[in-house]
């Protein structure tokens, strides 16, 4: 029962970090991207290639990972997000994001072949640790961690301040000569570079697998939305519950379920409270 | 114009004490109004007075918070916007809302959707009835659309429409719904001073086939001229409600709205 | 009226030239592709109305196509029914399955819409798998073809055509009458759908239902032309493949999603580079329309030819005709509508374009 906790609530904090990176693109640009959970597979892809392919030593392969990331976050940016918000469609973010998802997932797919692959031990530590490995305590450790920092940072730096301004009203942050243009190209840099990082941590658990962004980025969508878009809490909150629910349908009913399970967490959240768990109820604009 | 007669029975759309609050602001407070048919009604009053405040409620986009809104006597508080069309309230918006991609005269059939009785499987098989419907309705239509004025324009793309046009149009598909009240929402807005003309000949040919018109509009001139009653809102408030002449020369009137 | 008899010409020249074409394609490979194309036609035309016309972004539909399959092969297969009687059910099979997922997801904002259905489309993978009793689970089912004279490549292609052309007349009508203005005031204007009575939610969800319909009937003809089908027949990529072939086609037409869904099915088999980058191709067309051509491509090829051919822009003073303004306000007596003038179609004509 305890490893079935254990697991749940590891790979929880995968859902829950790709639920933080939602946010933090969300709050500056009012855009949810399909490439988000992209941005995880990529830390895992590239940490397992930097470390176990070139032979690199764990820290620099964090901080690869980490900036390639950050550099997809910033291209989905400038080629799936600037040009589009510009234009009114409120649809179009999402076929240009799709599309950018798609392109990329199916290139990883080319390059690094479509077998999951294992991803290299970052810590010294006895394979017989059983629910004490790092597999399991890494990402749950990154994701608290990266919910600190994100708090500290937007309480705490100026470069936040202009993030939740921006994010509280884009237009009166732009009348007050606030540069939300950069402010939102922060974001996403910031994003990829969450989502590199935390791809990276959990990569032991998910294994670095191309197609693992797709899953992602439904899977994170849904303990955003349970949780409450917008909502660094509700992120936590929703992903420890899709884990956990993960996890305990597996134990139960064996994994044939999983993801049915999931999206009738989602919808039956949905009907009960649309604005999900620890989100703010938004007032219909006429 | 003449006097307001006295309602018979109590046909009309009403708003009784209605009330609206967003967040901590009320935007209306225990305001009454009521539309009769036949007759054209001026609503008035400084920007945030409430004035689109009260045709979202009477149309269906907002509840209120308290009071009611009768038509003919009967609630339609809890009936939602789809419906409204259905009791025959038609309304315009400040910004036109048309469909740019279609053309004109598919604009003004929109309006005309509270009569078609084919449903999608008798449109989808290309019914004899639905393609009855359809040249009946599109006649409708395009008489309506040439009746505003703008024949010229018939199958030119709404998105290509100037501006008094596109106000134009959306009354036109107002109107293709068969309304027993019709809702402008400064339908005025941005138009030249002949164009304002050809607007009161438009608006009084409504009124004389029967149909209750509220005019929301800044352009005072234009509803002391085609108004037979006016009402003034001012922060929420009903502060004067009668006949143009009665509302020109109120001293409330004149002090929050007109100016001296 | 001068541009009609041409176009009818041409439309005419087409059909003729599609129902003769297993005797000029050349060899079963290439008539084996066109039945392919026809197949994902029938589900695409569909789709087209959700996606093209009502603005709602599906892009799980190939869960959709699943059903209809599996169902043909458990119908006409396991069950031993006549394949033709299998066929429809199969398009009220996919209906209800659209009922299921429409109910809940279409009152959704756009985002979540489009992750519900992908959602649906990953669970009808998990369920394939997990029913191995009903499916085959990972093996699969094979799949039973139709019987004579539907039982040669060319019979299947003629049956696949008629299908097709029936599920595009279907459509055509949807988009040219009253229904395709409902469907576009939904897209594009909420507020103005509701201004006139537009029960937006009812009208999503009866077009959906109707793709539904449409994917099950193409589900069934693409297992039977597949003959044998397992999970890994629809992956999600074939859903994606659906929605980009509308996009790319131009929103609100019939003909540029027709055209999408032939280019993009053909494309990667005679083109092999293609093949081998795959859904990359999709995903870099889909990109290229979005930035450059939002509304798709046929509507690019349908402003160019009204630059052409089209009206001078001329300003004009609106005069209102109050006569006949007041004529068509009147209770209607009868006069009213004999006094009604041929006017064009200007939305059927952009509906073929």
């Amino acid at each position: 029962m305890l490893a079935v906790i254990v697991s749940g609530l590891a790979i929880g904090a995968v859902y829950a970090a790709t639920a933080l990176a939602y946010n933090v693109m969300y709050s500056t640009s009012k855009v949810l991207s399909v490439t988000t959970g992209h941005l995880c597979m990529l830390g895992g892809v590239f940490g397992a290639w930097f470390i176990a392919g070139l032979g690199l030593p764990a820290g620099l392969g964090l901080l690869g990972a980490v900036l390639v990331g950050a550099a997809f976050g910033g291209i989905t940016e400038v080629v799936g997000v600037r040009r589009v918000l510009a234009r009114s469609d409120e649809h179009l973010w999402l076929l240009s994001t799709l599309a950018l998802a798609t392109m990329l997932q199916q290139a990883v797919g080319l390059w690094w072949g479509t077998e999951p692959k294992p991803f290299p031990r970052l810590i010294p530590q006895d394979f017989s640790a059983g629910l004490l490995d790092q597999k399991y305590w890494l990402p749950i450790l990154t994701v608290l961690a990266m919910t600190a920092g994100l708090e500290a940072f937007y309480r705490l730096t100026l470069w936040g301040k202009l993030f939740q301004a921006t994010s509280e009203d884009a237009f009166a942050a732009r009348a007050r000569g606030i540069p939300t243009d950069r402010v939102r190209s922060a974001s996403y840099l910031l994003a990829g570079a969450l989502g590199g990082l935390a791809g990276f941590a959990a990569g032991q658990l998910t294994f670095a697998f191309f197609a693992l962004g797709l899953t992602l980025t439904l899977n994170g969508f849904i303990a955003l939305a349970v949780g409450g878009l917008g909502s660094n809490l509700g992120a936590l909150v929703g992903g420890a519950g899709l884990g956990l629910l993960s996890a305990f349908a597996t134990y139960w009913f064996g994994g044939e379920y999983q993801q049915t399970i999931a999206v009738g967490l989602l919808m039956l959240v949905l009907l009960v409270r649309p604005e999900g768990l620890l989100g703010a109820r938004r007032v219909r604009p006429v | 114009m003449s006097a307001p007669a006295p309602a018979p029975g109590r046909a009309g759309l009403a708003a009784e004490a209605v009330t609206k609050r967003f967040g901590g602001v009320t935007a209306l407070d225990a305001v009454s109004l009521d539309l009769r048919p036949g007759e054209i009604h001026g609503l008035i009053g400084p920007n945030g007075s409430g004035k689109t405040t009260l045709l979202n409620l009477l149309s269906g986009y907002y509840r209120p918070d308290a009071g009611g809104v009768r038509l003919d006597g009967e609630d339609l508080s809890r009936r939602s916007v789809q419906r409204r069309p259905r009791a025959g309230i038609a309304r315009t918006f400040q910004k036109p809302r048309l469909l740019g991609h279609l053309s004109v005269l598919d604009n003004a059939m929109l309006g005309a959707w509270r009569d078609v009785r084919s449903g999608f499987l008798a449109t989808a098989l290309g019914l004899p009835s639905a393609l009855r419907e359809e040249a009946a309705l599109r006649a409708r239509a395009a008489d309506l659309v040439h009746g505003v004025g703008l024949g010229h324009a018939l199958a030119r793309r709404a998105s290509l429409l100037e501006h008094a046009e596109q106000r134009f149009l959306e009354i036109a598909r107002a109107l293709a719904l068969r309304p027993r009240f019709l809702l402008l929402d400064e339908p005025a807005g941005g138009l030249t001073g002949a164009e304002i003309g050809h607007l009161a000949d438009i608006v009084r040919a409504v009124r004389d086939s029967g149909v209750g018109v509220l005019l929301v509009e800044h352009h005072t001139d234009f509803v002391f001229r085609v108004c037979a009653r006016v009402t003034t809102l001012d922060r929420g408030r009903l502060i004067k409600h009668g006949t143009p002449a009665d509302v020109r020369h109120d001293a409330e009137v004149v002090r929050v709205y007109l100016g001296a | 009226m001068a541009a009609r008899a041409p176009r009818l010409g041409l439309a005419l020249l087409v059909a003729l030239a599609l129902a003769s074409l297993p005797y000029w394609s050349g060899d079963l490979y290439r008539l084996h592709l066109v039945s392919l194309i026809g197949a994902y036609w029938v589900l695409v035309a569909g789709l087209n109305l959700v996606v093209g016309f009502t603005g709602q972004l599906s892009i799980g539909h190939v869960g959709l196509l699943a059903v209809g399959a599996y169902g043909f092969a458990i119908l006409a297969g396991t069950l031993g029914l006549p394949p033709l009687l299998a066929l429809p059910l199969c398009g009220v099979l996919g209906g209800a399955a659209g009922l299921l997922l429409g109910l809940p997801s279409l009152r959704l904002p756009g985002f979540y819409f489009a992750m519900a259905t992908m959602a649906f489309a990953l669970i009808v993978t998990e369920l394939s798998l997990a029913w191995g009793g009903l499916t085959g689970g990972g093996t699969g089912l094979s799949v039973p073809g139709f019987p004579a004279p539907f039982d040669t490549p060319s019979g299947q292609y003629w049956l696949i055509l008629a299908v097709a052309a029936a599920v595009t007349a279907l459509t055509w009508n949807v988009a040219r009458l009253m229904w395709g203005r409902a469907l576009v005031a939904v897209r594009d204007s909420e507020v103005a759908a509701a201004s006139v009575g537009v029960n937006v939610f009812r009208v999503k969800l009866t077009v959906f239902v109707f793709s539904g319909v449409t994917a099950g009937l193409g589900g069934a003809l693409f297992a039977a032309l597949q003959t044998y089908i397992t999970p890994d027949t629809f992956v999600f990529d074939i859903g994606l493949f659906f929605f980009v072939c509308i996009i790319i086609g131009g929103r609100g037409t019939i003909l540029g999603p027709l055209i999408g869904t032939a280019a993009l099915t053909a494309l990667p088999e005679l083109v092999a580079p293609l093949a081998r980058l795959g859904t990359f191709f999709y995903g870099l067309a889909l990109l290229v329309v979005v930035l450059l051509v939002p509304e798709g491509i046929g509507r690019l090829v349908a402003v160019l030819v009204a630059r052409v051919s089209g009206e001078p822009h001329r300003s004009h003073e609106v005069r209102p005709d109050l006569a006949r303004l007041r004529q068509a306000l009147a209770p209607p007596d009868g006069t009213a509508a004999d006094a009604a003038p041929a006017a064009p179609a200007p939305l059927a004509a952009q509906a073929l374009r």
